[in-house]
């Protein structure tokens, strides 16, 4: 593990000791290179586990999360180089600080042994988070979002740190290892329910749950265009993470605790679809789709079935993509024509039909189209939930319709219709959104010919 | 070491340059809110922290007038009271907040920035927020330089409506303008709001010819007619029998409106749009707007001429009495400055170039002064008075209940006063204004002068008609201004046709192509007979 840790730490002093005008390529390079290290725990048997040391252990569900976050480093210091630009050198040697940093802690948080070790590191990727939102968003919002997105985490997640500690205490060892051998059974009492909500609710603030969503439309929003990317890929996924280590112990309560939280999850999905076709905000709109995404995770996740399981880890990878790829897009919108209102921008396919091809490709993968691994990852929760009960394929249909329209509806705003006069003269696409673009798009579409690399510990 | 790290520590680098964008004249607690001009020493509203358990050695007096300009190499003693007043600052008992009271402000981002708050913009930022598709998607900012609307033409105009254009298209504009003034209380309703009165009286308009220009007047008339106006000819003879009191000497002939035109209160239309503007979500700031920041890129046109192609992204809008200025982030411009149309549309750079040329065309709106002088007459026309315009170019209106009048008269090219200030000039009234009416209207031979003011033309100078949709170059800025003398009537339709223009990338209801801004370059007038 620390072939991964030790560059990532040492592109701190890269950053800062680089001259000014290799800042972004020599980051992006290496930070490219590490991506490139993380493939390498591909190659291990899909139940079992390979453990590098005492500390850090990647099986076959962390593994496509631990390649994601990596990957998308180089991504975000390329779609960020165009806001930073008039900024002085130390302000963006501290913003890539921040995103390095950042990128740490995850790293060291998808591959965490101990649960405590874990919780430390999913906290501490809120500072540097909360940071990127404040100091560098855009509006005066942003300090709100910063306020909400910090609060919500915190407070979600203090119970779990108790719950966390009185396990450690009862089973001696907070291993996620030994574990999953050591686990009892817990027996049914109010106590055992309020360790059930401590250890989840954490991580349903996260994803977030449908009730506890309020934070991600603001912080999405407010967010610089790294600060959203990583939000969405990969901060979120951080949740249904832990959600899938930590119900190993909480067995067999799920089974009757985790009703209300389906439901949320079920009628949130398709409130937040529906809420996205009346946006008008092309960032808002996105951020309502990762919220109506996660609530399938979250529902796979509960269900607790070897297929949800397997469409959870699908749909997190392809989701991190997809929406990352959507906010780059965004960006690229907002930075010609310095607003995120989707009507002020229309028929843009006649202007840059390259970066329409990219649109279409998106919004395409967002409505899980066949044969995208978001078809592969919807379609397994689809199935399972159907199989937990069979009215939940009503709703899940539905939502299936919402989203595709949604999407569609974004897609013919911005890119359909009649050129508005006043983006006659945008500059063309630049070569690093193309290759921007290209990068999300590539291990999307390659993976819908192998997806069982993704597809968690249970295949 | 230790005054390097100390530097570092104040934000500046091994050479002493401002590390962290934090330059003297920045505002504290946040660097997109409220910047300053130059730097003068100006730091933001420091108040100096009173604490009574720590207290440092404050150096005396003369030491640290020396610290209040830049910050030099050597100015240890300074960098220290800095460092000092920072730690005083953050220990308890202090009295200095982080948060300042920045409700003065515009919004650091608007989607829309309309430049100039007056009858024309507003009406703009209405039709935006009505016509927008989904409710809520665009922020709209008015930026008003003067609240009080002391120097606006809409509240200094006279407020007559009228159809009696020649050109079709100001013929239909005004047409709506009268339905939507007919219907202003279904169009500017605000719940729990009291219902507006515009006042409008519907006298109609009394056009007079002489024997040179009755062929002209009679053809307006045809195009009056085909638009849908109810206008009437009138001979000499009709005209003294239905108005008594006019002396129709020299009058070949007549037109005379028989419905959709009058007077109102330019006020109240100002108030109302304003308050339903507001209800819709418009957000008004009270400043001046100095400085466009904009993006260009180069262009050839088909013809091989090289233009650049400019996009306005930011708006600096400067404070009343104040350096501070705040950057607007914004996607589209709207330029409604009325008589100061042109020096806006300068600034974005409007006509930077070799005249001739497209690039070089400027946007030729100017203030023009008009004065307007109220008058009584006890034995003047009675309540019935259209507004009257004499074939000489003076007119009059009756102005309430009590034998008031208004008029005046516009003074030819040579004649035109110095825009410079808004003082009345009595002698115009005695020389040009007084005598053709006293022949026209016999009444008028005694009458008693009560006050006068005088009001700004956003004059065309090219042909006096309204510029009105996007520049060619400078694409997101669009103009709705220049109308010289009919501006208010129109402001509604213009409004409209503005909007759509921003919304949906063409006019939909009423087309008005022939006013975009190319025709200056192409030299394509488009001739009106009517202009008072």
């Amino acid at each position: 593990m620390l072939k991964i840790i030790m560059p990532t730490m040492m592109l701190i002093p890269l950053t800062w000791l680089s001259k000014h005008n290799m800042i972004w390529i020599n980051t992006t390079t290496y930070s490219m290179l590490i991506s490139l290290i993380s493939l390498m725990y591909l190659n291990q048997l899909p139940d079992n586990n390979l453990n590098l040391s005492p500390l850090f252990f990647v099986d076959s569900l962390s593994t496509p999360l631990l390649m994601l976050t990596t990957w998308l480093l180089p991504l975000m210091l390329m779609a960020s180089q165009h806001h930073l630009s008039k900024e002085t050198p130390t302000r963006k040697k501290l913003y890539i600080t921040m995103l390095v940093m950042l990128q740490l802690l995850l790293i060291m948080t998808f591959t965490a042994t101990e649960l405590i070790m874990f919780y430390i590191l999913f906290e501490a990727t809120l500072m540097p988070t909360l940071i990127i939102i404040t100091r560098w968003g855009n509006q005066t919002e942003r300090l709100n979002a910063g306020l909400y997105f910090l609060f919500y985490t915190l407070v979600g997640s203090l119970p779990l740190l108790i719950a966390l500690l009185w396990l450690q205490n009862n089973l001696g060892t907070l291993n996620l290892l030994v574990i999953q051998y050591w686990a009892q059974p817990l027996p049914n009492s109010w106590s055992n329910t309020l360790l059930w909500l401590a250890c989840m609710m954490a991580f349903m603030v996260k994803m977030p749950l449908y009730g506890l969503h309020l934070w991600l439309p603001k912080a999405h929003v407010e967010a610089p265009i790294a600060g959203s990317m990583v939000l969405a890929a990969v901060l979120l996924k951080l949740g249904g993470y832990g959600m899938m280590r930590i119900t190993v112990l909480l067995n067999p309560l799920t089974n009757h605790m985790a009703y209300p939280f389906m439901m949320l999850s079920l009628w949130g999905m398709i409130m937040t679809s529906s809420i996205c076709l009346r946006q008008t905000d092309l960032k808002s709109l996105i951020a309502y789709s990762s919220v109506s995404h996660m609530a399938l995770v979250i529902m796979a996740v509960l269900i607790q079935s070897p297929w949800s399981y397997a469409g959870a880890t699908a749909l997190m990878v392809a989701h991190g993509l997809t929406s990352s790829l959507l906010f780059c897009l965004a960006n690229s919108n907002y930075e010609r024509i310095h607003s995120r209102t989707m009507i002020l921008a229309r028929g843009l396919q006649m202007l840059l039909p390259l970066m329409a091809t990219w649109w279409l490709l998106a919004s395409l993968t967002n409505l899980a189209l066949p044969p995208t691994i978001n078809l592969v990852g919807e379609l397994f929760v689809v199935m399972s939930s159907f199989s937990w009960s069979n009215i939940t394929i009503i709703l899940m249909g539905v939502n299936i319709t919402i989203t595709a329209l949604y999407s569609l509806y974004m897609l013919i705003t911005t890119q359909r219709g009649k050129l508005t006069h006043h983006i006659k003269n945008i500059k063309p696409s630049f070569t690093r959104e193309n290759s921007l673009m290209i990068l999300h798009l590539l291990p999307l579409l390659l993976l819908s010919l192998n997806p069982k690399i993704i597809l968690g510990p249970i295949y | 070491m230790l005054r390097r790290s100390l530097q570092l520590a104040l934000g500046r680098d091994v050479l002493g340059r401002d590390v962290l964008g934090r330059g003297l004249g920045t505002r504290r607690g946040g660097s997109r809110l409220g910047k300053v001009e130059g730097s003068g020493g100006y730091r933001g509203s420091w108040v100096a922290p009173v604490s009574s358990f720590v207290t440092f050695k404050i150096r005396d007096p003369g030491h640290d007038v020396k610290t209040v300009g830049r910050l030099g190499e050597g100015d240890w003693n300074g960098k220290m009271s800095e460092i000092k007043k920072k730690i005083q600052s953050f220990l308890p008992g202090g009295a200095w907040t982080q948060l300042h009271d920045t409700s003065y402000l515009p919004p650091e981002h608007s989607d829309v920035v309309i430049v100039g708050g007056g009858v024309m913009g507003l009406s703009v930022a209405y039709w935006l927020k009505r016509l927008e598709k989904p409710r809520g998607a665009i922020r709209v900012l008015v930026v008003e330089r003067d609240h009080t609307y002391s120097q606006a033409s809409t509240v200094l105009s006279v407020g007559g409506i009228r159809q009696q254009f020649s050109v079709p298209e100001n013929i239909q504009l005004s047409l709506f303008s009268v339905d939507f003034l007919r219907n202003i209380n279904e169009y500017l309703a605000v719940v729990d709001d009291p219902p507006l009165d515009i006042q409008f009286n519907p006298s109609g308009y009394l056009l007079l010819a002489s024997e040179k220009g009755a062929a002209v007047l009679e053809s307006n008339v045809q195009v009056q007619r085909q638009e849908g106006a109810k206008v009437c000819l009138m001979s000499p003879e009709q005209l003294r029998n239905k108005f008594p009191w006019i002396n129709p000497e020299g009058v070949a002939l007549a037109s005379y409106g028989m419905e959709h035109e009058g007077w109102f209160d330019p006020w109240s239309l100002l108030q109302g749009l304003r308050r339903k503007a507001q209800s819709m979500g418009v957000l008004f700031c009270q400043g001046e707007v100095t400085r466009f920041v904009s993006s260009s890129s180069h262009a050839e046109t088909a013809s091989g001429e090289e233009v650049t192609l400019k996009r306005v992204h930011e708006v600096h809008v400067k404070i009343d009495h104040s350096l501070e200025y705040q950057p607007v982030e914004c996607a589209i411009v709207i330029n409604a400055a009325g008589a100061w149309s042109g020096q806006i549309a300068e600034l974005a750079g409007v006509g930077k170039g070799p005249p001739g040329t497209l690039q070089g065309t400027k946007l030729p709106v100017e203030p023009r002064k008009r004065y307007v002088y109220l008058w009584n007459c006890p034995q003047g026309p009675g309540l019935e008075t259209p507004f009257v315009i004499d074939a000489s170019g003076a007119y009059f209106r009756r102005e309430g209940l009590g034998n008031n009048y208004l008029g005046g008269c516009s003074p030819t090219e040579e004649e035109e006063p110095d825009p410079e200030n808004l003082e009345v000039d009595h002698e115009f009234f005695q020389d040009k204004v007084w005598p053709p009416l006293a022949q026209r209207v016999p009444a008028f031979e005694s009458l008693k002068v009560r006050s006068a003011w005088a009001g700004y033309y956003d004059y065309n100078t090219f042909d006096q008609n309204g510029v009105v949709g996007p520049h060619p170059l400078v694409v997101n800025m669009y103009f709705a201004t220049g109308f010289s003398g009919h501006g208010l009537q129109q402001a509604p339709a213009v409004g409209r046709a503005v909007a759509e223009m921003v919304l949906h990338g063409n006019f939909q209801t009423i087309n008005l192509s022939p006013f975009l801004f190319n025709r200056f370059h192409l030299g394509e007038k488009v001739h009106e007979h009517n202009i008072i």
